[in-house]
């Protein structure tokens, strides 16, 4: 009877903590030197605005914006060695403007679907807008 | 736009046959079946081979049994939900069907990576699930980019990369022929270009000093190990050097994916082979400004997805290659978004 009682009070204990893992939320990756992203934002759509908005957007690669590490081909996604990524960051501003600005969204984000205007706008999958026009 | 890179095949065109150095590519939308002999590459075109009413290969059509087989599939960008294919699950489970209504059971499965789109937990998940109903003795996986972004690769080797060297490198040996899993998507070249190492590279040195040359050789590896097109980082920029590795075998068969279409060349012993996606397609060569998802009409979809089954004849050294859609051409489409 007592091994009973006992194996009933581990078991709920062990129910209780697998309720309390489940109910924590993901875990939340920290990414260093984020300037116009917010700096909270989720791995997932982080990726997302990486594949879908900009490297899809402008036909490129992570390498074009992003830095190796030194002495290897590793990229290193914090460093602001690249003019390219501060472009970047600027055509971002530009776009969370032009959206708020002139298409009355109180509060853009890049990667939001409802903006009105995106990377692909211009780029159409290329690295720059000028390019379409001498094909 | 003309490519002066790519030489288009006639479907109808039986094929390469030449010896020695032969650079030749074949583009084959809806498939491409081929055999390999001593470094002599022979390709038919799907259409040749097929049964429309079966969807399998017509029996009047000599295809010897191998000793053993197995299937490659590609790029199945678990987590893709855009207009060029909302559905990447369900083709991805119709190519597993594929698998389980092949004739004999392949003996294993070669996964050339992107397995997620995001590289996200849920994603990963997700994929293992579908693979569980893959009737096989086991599944071979390499990363593609996408299974490596934000963490330079650590869930993935976490998940894939039990008894791999490095970022996920490994080989294996079965009923005689030696199988290499590389990996060319952690570092990165200019331009999006893949990029073995070093590291790898002595690895691979090693890895294949001690094997006698009549051994075949089959390499699967994400990004393409020759350059489909280097503008579109369709190639690997060391991939040279691994390759002079391999000249003193007599057979070697490379097989990637990451470009989402049935490619072919073969370059002295060695025969190049990059199989279809599971998810979507993308746009041939220096067809359109930049590679990326090709949204077809939802009735094309399914004919430029699918699965490529591989049989090995152990006495010629001989792999066969056969690329299948995931549906035949004048098959009823299925309703699909």
């Amino acid at each position: 009877m007592q091994f009973k009682k006992k194996y009933v009070a581990i078991s709920l204990l062990a129910s209780t903590i697998a309720v309390a893992v489940a109910a924590l939320p993901p875990s939340v990756q920290e990414f260093k030197n984020l300037k116009v992203l917010p700096k909270n934002i989720s791995s997932k759509d982080l990726s997302r605005i990486m594949i879908d908005d900009f490297e899809d957007g402008l036909g490129v690669s992570c390498g074009f914006c992003h830095a190796e590490e030194k002495d290897s081909h590793r990229l290193d996604y914090a460093s602001d060695a690249k003019p390219e990524k501060k472009i970047a960051r600027l055509m971002m501003q530009m776009t969370m403007g032009i959206n708020k600005k002139y298409f009355n969204l109180k509060h853009p984000l890049i990667g939001d679907s409802t903006l009105v205007i995106g990377c692909s706008t211009c780029h159409k999958g290329q690295p720059h807008p000028g390019d379409l026009e001498e094909q | 736009m003309k490519n002066d890179n790519f030489i288009s095949l006639d479907e109808n065109d039986d094929g390469i046959d030449r010896a020695g150095f032969l650079k030749c590519m074949a583009w084959a939308g809806t498939g491409l079946f081929c055999m390999m002999s001593g470094g002599v590459l022979k390709s038919y075109g799907m259409s040749q081979l097929m049964d429309k009413a079966t969807g399998r290969i017509k029996k009047n059509i000599d295809i010897a049994k191998g000793d053993f087989s197995f299937v490659q599939i590609s790029d199945s960008h678990i987590g893709f939900n855009k207009p060029a294919n909302p559905d990447v699950l369900g083709t991805l489970q119709a190519a597993i069907s594929k698998i389980n209504a092949m004739p004999s059971t392949p003996s294993f499965i070669l996964h050339t990576g992107d397995l997620s789109h995001l590289a996200q937990a849920e994603e990963f998940d997700t994929l293992d699930q579908a693979m569980k109903s893959a009737k096989t003795g086991k599944i071979f996986y390499v990363p593609g980019e996408h299974d490596v972004l934000n963490d330079n690769g650590k869930q993935y080797l976490q998940r894939y990369g039990k008894d791999t060297k490095g970022n996920g490198w490994y080989s294996f040996d079965f009923n005689g022929a030696h199988f290499i899993g590389l990996v060319n998507v952690v570092d990165t070249a200019e331009g999006g270009l893949g990029v073995l190492g070093n590291e790898q590279l002595e690895w691979l040195e090693n890895d294949v000093k001690g094997l006698s040359s009549s051994t075949p050789i089959v390499v699967f590896a994400h990004i393409p190990l020759w350059a489909v097109y280097p503008q579109w980082g369709w190639g690997t920029r060391d991939s040279a050097q691994a390759l002079s590795y391999l000249k003193r075998f007599g057979s070697v068969s490379v097989l990637n994916g990451h470009i989402h279409q049935t490619l072919q060349k073969v370059e002295g012993n060695i025969t190049f082979h990059t199989a279809t996606s599971t998810a979507f397609p993308q746009p041939q060569p220096g067809t359109a400004p930049a590679a990326g998802p090709m949204k077809v009409p939802a009735e094309q979809l399914r004919n430029l997805l699918g699965i490529t089954s591989v049989n090995y004849v152990e006495h010629d050294h001989t792999l066969a290659v056969t690329d299948l859609p995931l549906t035949n051409k004048d098959e009823k489409q299925p309703e699909h978004q």
